[in-house]
């Protein structure tokens, strides 16, 4: 059986659009996509005196004529994740000045982004022998497991034990702190408990499989630039900074297979006793699909292929 | 300055912490200053005699300010990730010449290391003890058995700066670059504030002190030697010689691109990677142009190419020269000062940046290999990383093996004139390729969402892609460059075995690339999956 596990695609439309494409392509029986699910930034496209708009983009102050222009923008903010919306200087003044009426346009533009996109799984999807769990991370909000809930072509896996082929998966979006109190992060004590009515779900731990958002502490795949205090990276060191939760559950149960994201950087694959544990890191802000591709054979794992699309 | 319409919501993210400061530092050690200018004269007027510093200068740092600065500025800001070359050309032409690219380059970083960690050594470390009037000690670090156990050392201690993280490697950048910096500031103002009979009258004191020959007899028995090698000592230049130095005087001018490396972390890459190449590039053309007007002034232009041809054609040995260090241009400035602080910051200054190199290559080599892993074209132990010291230790301590398998052969051959036959392959394989693939970086299909995304995708000229100029600038001076590489008088023997290298390394990096594809196939693994393009329709 072979999966192919994607995490971190934050609302970039290009990467979920290829990630529905590469089941066929790569030839898999299983899709999983792990969150973050949801974008980071709105870009407002604020109307113009005497036509046109204007805007910031990738750090550029923009002046759009033509609705071509226009068009051709919306697209591309599409692809890297982003949002946007049209304002008026004085509705731009005004969301400007007033933080809750961003976080609920932010929320408004999020959830249709993911609405359209399980639409377009339907349409993709449907009739086709491919399962596909997808899941929410830590920075998406809560409303992201009803409207993944409702699709019948995708299955909502977050926080349950789901079968997949001869493996059963466990799936858990909650990760340890981390320094921009995204809505689901608690501290590893409150996250072990958790953890553990999850994996008491679990039949046959040692061909299972946890996929959980956060990697573990301490490994390879937990390697972040560490932060001043103003959350700027500090590129010559890199510290750790996973979850000590999923690394007690990964020693203590073993199981066959870790599916993690969460830190982008931190691509790569590592031995913990037993257990293969596996990052796939995420480019999504350049449009690129980055994956990875596990064959999975009598209960055991066969081989794995990292992918860059 | 426009407001800013833009907004963030709090979600985990990371804000990058490299200033342009910081990326003109990597940029800039990599150019190797002191070294570099020795290589320009030294190595550059002994092959291309009638070559003129001031004009090669001045060429090399407007093309390398238009062509690299471009090329891999706008390659870096458009594309921010911390991979090198790698990312660039196997998105824009194809992950096959990626992968080829890719293992040309790796060979070039390992032959950093087997030529400049000797070099640190002889003329390195030898100058210095030179300078500090121990001569057997430098006698000494000259022997084989001595350069190979130093040079050893010294790769060595490269390993130890970068396999335990890069926090130690980045401090110690900073008193590298100080340290580096003064000492050839120090070798600039000696030949700025001495006069042409004043480096004469040092010069012919010295000789009477050693028995050695005078200013004119020096001059003069050059010229015979030079002669005797079917050479000629021209009274002025002349353009054939300058754009021939150029070749060298690329040690300057050419690698700063070693910023892309860290393009993942530095702050607003639009302008910080670009700009970072530029001044990268237009220091050390600052330095190189002082140091050739001072030259010509205190010097002379024929005693300067006399004085190259005997430190390099000759390695120091000409018959009546007794001075106890080869007059490269450090040793003449060593002529007119003695004094034992200002002759230890100058040599130095070769030291530190010589060794540097060598560090940067371990900075490289392991992430280039780590790469490979991670598509499939190489070993899964490629792609081990140390959880302790967050590095690929196993790809370090391959570099370091190889490292010394090349010191030793280089320590037996002792080929000064192998560090441009690294140039070449760098021409060939990391800088023609890149430079091709900036050029058609906005015409090509697949990466037209990146193009489109870019800052730079507003920049044009006369209605062409600014990238797209850049790239042409840029293959310009790598043919010349290449031209004079191939053409180089007296060295058919290095030019000759050197295309026969490279297309050996560009072969075997085709060789490796189906030998692991073929590999994972047998395995039920389709390598194409970890490059292959994902239609979003």
């Amino acid at each position: 059986m072979k999966i192919f596990f994607v995490t971190d695609i934050h609302g970039s439309n290009l990467c979920y659009r290829k990630f529905l494409n590469a089941l066929k392509i790569y030839g898999v029986d299983v899709g999983i996509l792990l969150g973050d699910l949801t974008g980071k930034m709105l870009i407002p496209l604020v109307e113009r005196a005497g036509g046109g708009w204007e805007t910031t983009f990738m750090g550029r102050n923009i002046v759009l004529e033509t609705q071509e222009e226009l068009d051709r923008l919306k697209k591309t903010i599409e692809n890297v994740g982003y949002y946007w919306a049209h304002l008026t200087p004085e509705q731009f003044a005004d969301l400007k000045a007033d933080q809750a009426a961003q976080d609920t346009l932010f929320k408004l533009l999020m959830l249709e982004r993911l609405r359209e996109w399980i639409a377009l799984a339907e349409e993709r999807l449907g009739g086709t022998p491919f399962k596909v769990y997808m899941a929410p991370g830590n920075d998406d909000h809560f409303e992201v497991d009803e409207i993944i809930e409702g699709s019948s072509v995708i299955v909502n896996c977050n926080d349950r034990v789901v079968h997949i082929g001869e493996h059963e998966m466990a799936t858990f979006a909650w990760t340890n702190p981390t320094p921009w109190e995204t809505p689901r992060e608690k501290p590893d004590e409150e996250l072990e408990p958790m953890l553990e009515a999850l994996i008491a779900q679990i039949e046959n731990i040692p061909t299972s499989i946890f996929n959980f958002h956060a990697p573990p502490y301490g490994y390879a795949l937990d390697l972040a630039p560490e932060l001043t205090k103003d959350l700027v990276q500090a590129a010559d060191r890199r510290v750790h900074v996973g979850s000590r939760a999923v690394a007690r559950m990964i020693e203590k149960y073993q199981p066959l297979l870790g599916l993690h994201g969460h830190i982008h950087e931190s691509r790569g694959v590592q031995k913990v006793r037993r257990t293969t544990i596996i990052n796939p890191g995420s480019e999504y802000s350049e449009g690129i699909l980055k994956g990875v591709v596990i064959i999975l054979q009598k209960g055991k794992l066969k081989d794995y292929i990292f992918t860059s699309g | 300055m426009a407001e800013e319409k833009v907004f963030a919501r709090r979600a985990s993210g990371l804000v990058r912490g490299l200033s342009l400061l910081d990326a003109f530092g990597v940029g800039f050690m990599n150019q190797g200053l002191t070294p570099s200018m020795w290589v320009m004269i030294s190595l550059g007027l002994s092959v291309y005699t009638g070559g003129n510093l001031i004009i090669a200068t001045i060429l090399s740092a407007i093309m390398c300010g238009i062509g690299f600065s471009l090329v891999w500025g706008i390659l870096g800001g458009s594309m921010p990730r911390s991979g090198g070359e790698y990312i660039y050309n196997s998105r824009i032409l194809s992950p096959l010449i990626g992968i080829a690219e890719s293992f040309g380059n790796a060979f070039v970083w390992i032959m950093w290391i087997y030529v400049l960690a000797p070099w640190t050594v002889d003329p390195g470390l030898v100058m210095l003890f030179q300078f500090l009037g121990m001569p057997e000690v430098a006698e000494f670090l000259s022997q084989p058995l001595a350069l190979f156990l130093i040079a050893s050392l010294v790769n060595l201690i490269a390993l130890f700066f970068l396999i335990f993280g890069i926090k130690f490697f980045a401090r110690a950048q900073k008193v590298v670059m100080s340290l580096g910096i003064l000492g050839a500031l120090v070798i600039l103002l000696v030949f700025t504030f001495t006069s042409r009979e004043s480096f004469i009258q040092a010069w012919n004191d010295m000789a009477a002190r050693y028995g050695s020959l005078s200013y004119d007899q020096f001059l003069a028995a050059a010229q015979a030697e030079m002669e005797a090698a079917g050479k000629r000592l021209p009274t002025t230049w002349n353009w054939f010689d300058t754009l021939g130095v150029m070749v060298a005087g690329s040690w300057l001018f050419a690698y700063s691109y070693c910023i892309t490396f860290i393009a993942g972390e530095v702050k607003r890459p639009e302008k910080s990677i670009i700009l970072g190449n530029l001044f990268a590039i237009l220091v050390p053309a600052f330095f190189m142009l002082w140091l050739s007007i001072a030259l010509y002034r205190t010097v002379g232009f024929q005693f300067l190419s006399a004085t190259a041809f005997v430190d390099e054609a000759l390695g120091g040995e000409l018959a009546g020269y007794t001075l106890p260090w080869s007059p490269h241009f450090v040793g003449l400035a060593a002529v007119i000062t003695r004094s034992p602080v200002l002759l230890f910051l100058m040599a130095l200054s070769f030291v530190l940046f010589n060794f540097w190199w060598v560090a940067l290559s371990y900075l490289a080599f392991p992430r280039i290999l780590f790469a490979w892993g991670m598509d499939r074209i190489g070993p899964k132990w490629f792609t081990d990383i140390n959880p302790r010291w967050a590095t690929p230790v196993k790809n370090h301590i391959l570099c370091f093996i190889l490292g010394e398998i090349g010191i030793a052969l280089y320590s037996v051959w002792q080929e000064q004139m192998s560090g441009l036959s690294v140039t070449g392959l760098e021409i060939v394989s990391v800088f023609g390729v890149t430079a091709l693939a900036a050029t058609i970086f906005p015409f090509v299909k697949k990466v037209r969402h990146i193009w489109e995304a870019s800052p730079y995708n507003h920049w044009k000229l006369l209605g062409i892609p600014v990238v797209t100029i850049g790239g042409i600038v840029n293959l310009i001076y790598l043919a010349i460059l290449f031209y004079f590489f191939i053409v180089m008088p007296g060295l058919e023997e290095l030019t000759i075995g050197s295309l026969i290298f490279y297309v050996l390394i560009w072969g075997l990096g085709i060789a490796w690339y189906y030998f692991w594809v073929a590999r994972n196939k047998r395995a039920g693994i389709d390598v194409s999956m970890a490059y292959g393009e994902l239609p979003p329709e």
